[in-house]
């Protein structure tokens, strides 16, 4: 623990002379006590300088007894099992595509690709909880039964009044409290600064008044009701009792959210229970109704229809609007009809809108009733 | 050289000693280390749930930080050209595309997708086990009321970390439910139209909200997750672990087994055992098939669109809701704000706020090292059973179509069975709840003064038939047992007392003969007696004070 | 047949015979009165006799006299016998909800007219029809005709009341991938993302296809039979009806790449399986690692 060199500025360090010994256990045992104490004593001891008593403590079996034998054999089983199946993984993992069938995926079934998966889980899962059992089983088994108390301690009111005063003189000396001016102006400064820090997160902001993208969707007068492959819908095309989703024929318009909208053909016995909203009485086609798909309670596309019941049925929140009623809801969580979209045939015979919706679409919002 | 220090001690003569040494030498780690080494924490089944949580949260970081290698999380358009033939030449998103990729292109990936989504369950799951034990054990009592509240936290960020993992593959499910939570967004009164644009960017679903979910996934509430569990564990570690009260536990120790070797053996234990049971799970059980799913498409949806297990009873709330919006005045608040977001605010509110709510009510603010079994707290645990009871029906609502389609019920039955069960079925489960603690400890107090009920029969000379009873100490003139009850379990079989002879090892043959095993038992009983003799209960139990806690009348550990 | 014959007795041998027979002398009275249960005896016994040949000897008669009762089935090749024997079962099957001219019954069965042999096949096959009693919606059951016996229900009905027919060739000839979109828009929001099933309102379902052949979706998509939509040919070409078919069987023969696929249902299952499967196997494993007490 020498340095040889004393003669460069530095080079003589701690090492070379020992201090002082810690002060505290040390001052309590000198080496030579520890040295004379065995290893159980030592442990004993250190426990109790940390408040831990050990009270006592027994072997399951007496060592080499015919009990602990077969409790070895036991846990080294379980140890032994774990590493076979670790090599199992291993060998399923790399060997499949080598001296193993291929594990990538065709288009058929019941193939090596379909038990790859659940042979990796299988054992590296058996792996693992042999390694668990296996050290439970030393813990409970092998390893001597001990019984230990620790102290807990209070609070120390001598800690609690030092540190108190060594804070409190801190402020003092800082003359805080006297300096007025200063700490309303740290004040201030404060808040101006927290602001600034958080202000940036501004850029996430985005109006959504502007342009009224909640208010309106992308269907215009005109516009065709096209199919997802984007060819048009004429009034043969259906037959009574059917549904058929249908979108806007503009870019991206099979996935916008507030776009796809429900064709139906009504049945005649359900023509004749029909009761049209007031107003809305050109808004249908013969016996087609154009709905919007989008669920006004909180989005989902409405979907299923029961053309005997004549109910949409949302799947999200089992919501129920009735078709004859004007997609009334009349069971569920749901409280506005869902919006109809006016429609009419244009000159070459195809389904085309007669405009957007006269309210917003999908769920309800604050400011719904009060928009642009 | 000073001649008041001591020689140096003596040298360390192997390789690890020496190695142990130069460490020590640098940091000096020995005390603190000694004193980790000889933390006592008590084993209690019960104690180990929170573990549970703890190592599924370190599958979920291992598999996940594989899984971060290979997905893409961008919603930019792409046409799909991998080896599953059923979606081949469809259009979905980056992230999609690259799921399936983990899925059916990387040697394993589907193993390790699988297990990260399995512990994410699991995860959640243990949370709340480990919740209700804390609740019903009075654990959240000063001094841990900040341990209570960062559990709380804990638990909301782990709902929040698992809808944000299972949304990123942009599946078709996930996509309806991130639908869902944008429209649980607009219905927020005053500003819920601008919390819905800033969260998306725009109208729904723009081009930004998966990769804004991905680092808040792989991120900030990991991040967030993190250090809570550090804090939360250490506190635990400073404050000590509670304990059940028991022979030789009392406010001011801990009983139980060191840290080392016993109970890291034994936590280490666990983490293989909860590893193992995610890997397994993870390739034995299919999970989350987007394949099946197909991209999102607003358009489109599937019958039984749920949510994960853990969200279920927020769709729940969504779907028994009644039709009630409120119109002021041409302003809206729809019902989903109150299904969505009301009835969780209101169960974390209550949750998070409970120490403080019982403290006021029981104004009891004393520090509790010691725990309470449930039924010595019926009016606690009767709202435990009540709150988990109505959260019951929420989870059960939140997969009644599902339930309605298996079982042959009817959808709208099931509708009104969540509405009315949620009114009526707390507090029954409150009055059952209560009169069964009530049972329990009177029928706790009842063998403490007759006796275990041994179930032997005698005859008395005039005739009476009368069962023998075993008193659990001294009794009076009358008979009666004098043992006040401590707050421990009281044994209630025979076997409990050791009343049952040692077990005789082996399976096919005696590994002990029976002779010795008698002989065995004779020693310990003779052992037993002479312990009794020397004896002696002190006011704390205090080892620092020469204390020692008895052994007397106290339920054997089991040996197995 | 029988008749009083004294001369044909047996002299007696003595007055006793044996314990259980006792005879009477000839000539005495109790003789005269045996004599006249004997007759009687006989005459019942030759009517038994004579009844028993007469039933015999006309049942062999009518069996090979008799038409082969299946005389009627030979519809092969000759379809106005199979329209015919069609309404014969009709007749005897249907008709009492659906009316003599398949014009339908109120509140028991719809019209058929215009319903086509499509529909019949879907309903006849599947079970459904005849319907057993009237609910929320007919269930699913093995069929209670034959295939022929379908045949012919079928021709009855496309004969007098026309309607969509089966389709022909190869109903999985379409692209697969266009058969998932297809049937992601169109189908799995009743019927599930790969057709396990779903619930529909107030009991009704929409049903599992898990044991549905190729025809039977198709006709189902064509016919729309109870609350499902109608998809007709215009709507869902036969293209891509048979695109959907393509998709829907090759699902379902698909094996799971991720081990059990619990249902193909989702979370639901998911999450029981985490509730029983992990957690309350982990129970077990910390009951056993802890302590009790």
């Amino acid at each position: 623990m020498t340095t040889t060199d004393h003669s460069r500025p530095g080079s003589a360090g701690g090492a070379d002379v020992p201090g002082p010994l810690h002060g505290g256990p040390d001052d309590d045992h000198t080496p030579q006590q520890l040295a004379a104490m065995d290893r159980t004593e030592l442990d004993r001891l250190g426990a109790r300088y940390d408040g831990v008593e050990v009270l006592h403590v027994e072997p399951v079996a007496p060592p080499g007894s015919a009990v602990d034998r077969q409790n070895t054999r036991k846990v080294t089983l379980w140890f032994a099992l774990a590493g076979v199946f670790a090599v199992v993984f291993l060998v399923i993992y790399a060997g499949s595509g080598w001296f193993l069938p291929d594990w990538q995926w065709p288009a058929s079934s019941n193939t090596w690709s379909a038990i790859f998966t659940p042979l990796l889980g299988a054992s590296m899962g058996l792996a693992m909880i042999c390694i668990g059992i296996g050290l439970v089983l030393y813990v409970k088994k092998l390893l001597p039964h001990e019984t230990a108390v620790q102290d807990k301690h209070d609070g120390s009111h001598f800690d609690r009044v030092t540190t108190g005063a060594t804070l409190m003189s801190g402020l003092d000396n800082s003359g805080l409290p006297r300096r007025k001016m200063l700490r309303r102006t740290l004040y201030l400064m404060g808040a101006a600064f927290g602001v600034m820090l958080i202000a940036p997160l501004g850029g996430f902001i985005k109006d959504p008044n502007k342009g009224n993208p909640l208010g309106t969707t992308p269907w215009r007068e005109g516009m065709r009701l096209v199919r997802e492959d984007g060819t048009p819908v004429r009034p043969g095309d259906q037959e009574p009792g059917s549904l058929a989703t249908v979108f806007p024929p503009v870019e991206g318009g099979d996935h916008t959210v507030d776009g796809p909208v429900m064709l139906i053909r009504l049945r005649p016995d359900q023509m004749e229970t029909l009761v049209t909203p007031a107003g809305r009485e050109d808004y249908g086609y013969g016996d087609y109704l154009a709905y919007s798909k989008v669920c006004t309670h909180a989005g989902c596309p409405v979907s299923l229809y029961e053309q005997e019941t004549s109910r949409i049925l949302c799947p999200c929140h089992q919501s129920q609007f009735d078709v004859t009623q004007g997609a009334k809801p009349v069971f569920g969580p749901a409280t506005r009809s869902l919006p109809q979209l006016p429609i009419t045939v244009d000159d070459e015979g195809y389904f085309v809108a007669r405009g957007d919706f006269p309210e917003p679409v999908g769920p309800s919002f604050w400011n719904m009733g009060r928009l642009g | 050289m000073a001649t008041d220090t001591v020689p140096a001690p003596e040298k360390p003569a192997t390789l690890a000693g020496k190695a142990a040494f130069e460490v020590d030498d640098r940091l000096i780690v020995a005390g603190p280390l000694r004193r980790t080494l000889n933390k006592v924490f008590p084993d209690h089944w019960s104690f180990l749930l929170g573990e549970i949580a703890l190592y599924s949260f370190i599958v979920l970081l291992l598999s996940g930080t594989y899984l971060t290698f290979f997905f893409d999380a961008s919603m930019r358009e792409v046409i799909y050209d991998g080896s599953y033939a059923p979606l081949r030449g469809l259009s979905m998103s980056a992230a999609y595309e690259s799921t399936l990729d983990i899925s059916f292109d990387v040697r394993g990936g589907l193993l390790i997708r699988q297990m990260h989504h399995w512990a994410a369950l699991l995860f959640v799951a243990s949370i709340c086990v480990h919740l209700l034990r804390i609740f019903f054990t009075g654990a959240f009592r000063r001094p841990r009321e900040t341990n209570w509240f960062i559990g709380i936290a804990l638990l909301v960020l782990a709902l929040l970390e698992g809808f944000a993992g299972y949304t990123l593959p942009d599946d078709l499910l996930s996509g309806g439910g991130l639908r869902i939570f944008s429209a649980v967004f607009l219905s927020i009164p005053v500003i819920g139209t601008w919390v819905y644009f800033t969260v998306f960017g725009g109208d729904f679903p723009g081009e930004l909200i998966i990769g804004r979910l991905y680092i808040l996934h792989v991120l900030i509430i990991p991040a967030i997750l993190l250090a809570l569990i550090a804090l939360h564990l250490l506190i635990l570690v400073k404050q000590k672990h509670t304990q059940f009260p028991g022979p030789g536990r009392t406010e001011h120790n801990v009983v139980g087994n060191r840290l080392f070797p016993t109970f890291a053996g034994k936590a280490t234990a666990l983490l293989f055992i909860v590893f193992g049971l995610c890997a397994a799970l993870g390739g034995l059980v299919q999970i989350n098939p987007i394949w099946l799913l197909g991209p999102y498409n607003p358009a489109q949806v599937t019958a039984g669109s749920q949510p994960d297990w853990y969200i279920g009873f927020v769709d729940g709330g969504a779907r028994i809701f009644p039709p009630w919006e409120l119109d002021l005045w041409g302003y809206h608040i729809p019902p989903v704000l109150w299904g969505a977001l009301g009835i969780p605010g209101v169960m974390f509110g209550a949750l998070a706020l409970y120490p403080i709510i019982e403290r006021v009510l029981t104004k009891d603010t004393a520090s509790h090292h010691l725990l309470q079994r449930p039924r010595d707290v019926p009016v606690r645990t009767s709202l435990g059973a009540m709150a988990l009871t109505a959260y019951i029906v929420l989870w059960i609502s939140g997969g009644n179509d599902v339930i309605a389609e298996k079982f042959d019920l009817s959808l709208n039955a099931m509708i009104w069975f969540g509405r009315i069960g949620l009114l009526v079925l707390p507090p029954i489960a409150y009055w059952a709840t209560y009169r069964i603690c009530l049972g329990l400890e009177r029928h706790d107090r009842e063998v403490l003064e007759h006796g275990i009920e041994t179930g032997v029969i005698r005859r008395l000379p005039h005739g009476e038939f009368i069962e023998v009873h075993q008193p659990l100490g001294p009794v009076d003139e009358h008979g009666h047992g004098q043992l006040a009850y401590g707050g421990a379990s009281v044994p209630k079989k025979m076997n409990q007392v050791g009343g049952a002879r040692r077990a005789i090892k082996g399976f096919f043959k005696p590994v002990e003969e029976p002779a010795e095993v008698q002989r065995q038992a004779e020693l310990e009983a003779r052992g037993l007696e002479a312990e009794r003799a020397d004896r002696e209960l002190t006011g704390s139990g205090r080892p620092s004070e020469g204390g020692r806690p008895s052994d007397g009348g106290r339920p054997q550990d089991p040996r197995d | 047949m029988s008749t009083t014959n004294a001369s044909s007795e047996v002299p007696s041998q003595g007055a006793r015979r044996g314990l259980w027979r006792r005879r009477a002398v000839a000539g005495t009275p109790a003789s005269a009165a045996r004599d006249r249960r004997r007759s009687k005896q006989r005459r019942r016994l030759a009517n038994v006799a004579g009844l028993m040949a007469a039933l015999v000897l006309t049942g062999v008669g009518y069996s090979a006299l008799a038409p082969g009762a299946n005389a009627a089935d030979d519809s092969t090749g000759n379809p106005s016998n199979a329209v015919e024997a069609g309404r014969e079962l009709y007749v005897r099957s249907c008709i009492t909800c659906h009316g003599s001219n398949l014009e339908g019954v109120e509140d028991r069965g719809p019209s058929l007219i215009g319903v086509g042999e499509a529909a019949v096949y879907f309903q006849v096959h599947t079970g459904r029809m005849p319907l057993v009693r009237q609910e929320a919606q007919a269930p699913e059951r093995a069929p209670i005709f034959s295939e022929e016996e379908i045949d012919q229900l079928m021709a009855y009905i496309q004969e007098n009341g026309g309607g969509p027919t089966l389709p022909s060739g190869d109903l999985r000839d379409g692209d697969l991938a266009e058969g998932g979109e297809l049937f992601r828009l169109n189908c799995a929001q009743c019927h599930n993302f790969v057709g396990m099933g779903g619930a529909l309102s107030s009991g009704k379902r929409a049903p599992s296809l898990m044991d549905a052949n190729d025809l039977t979706i198709y006709t189902a998509m064509l016919s729309g039979p109870e609350n499902m939509p109608v998809f007709g040919d215009n709507q869902l070409t036969p293209d891509e009806k048979r695109a959907i078919i393509n998709y829907v069987q090759t699902i379902k023969a698909q094996a799971d790449p991720g081990g059990a696929p619990i249902g193909r249902t989702g979370p639901v299952a998911e999450g029981l399986v985490i509730w029983l499967a992990g957690i309350g196997s982990l129970l077990f494993g910390i009951f056993w690692m802890g302590t009790k007490a």
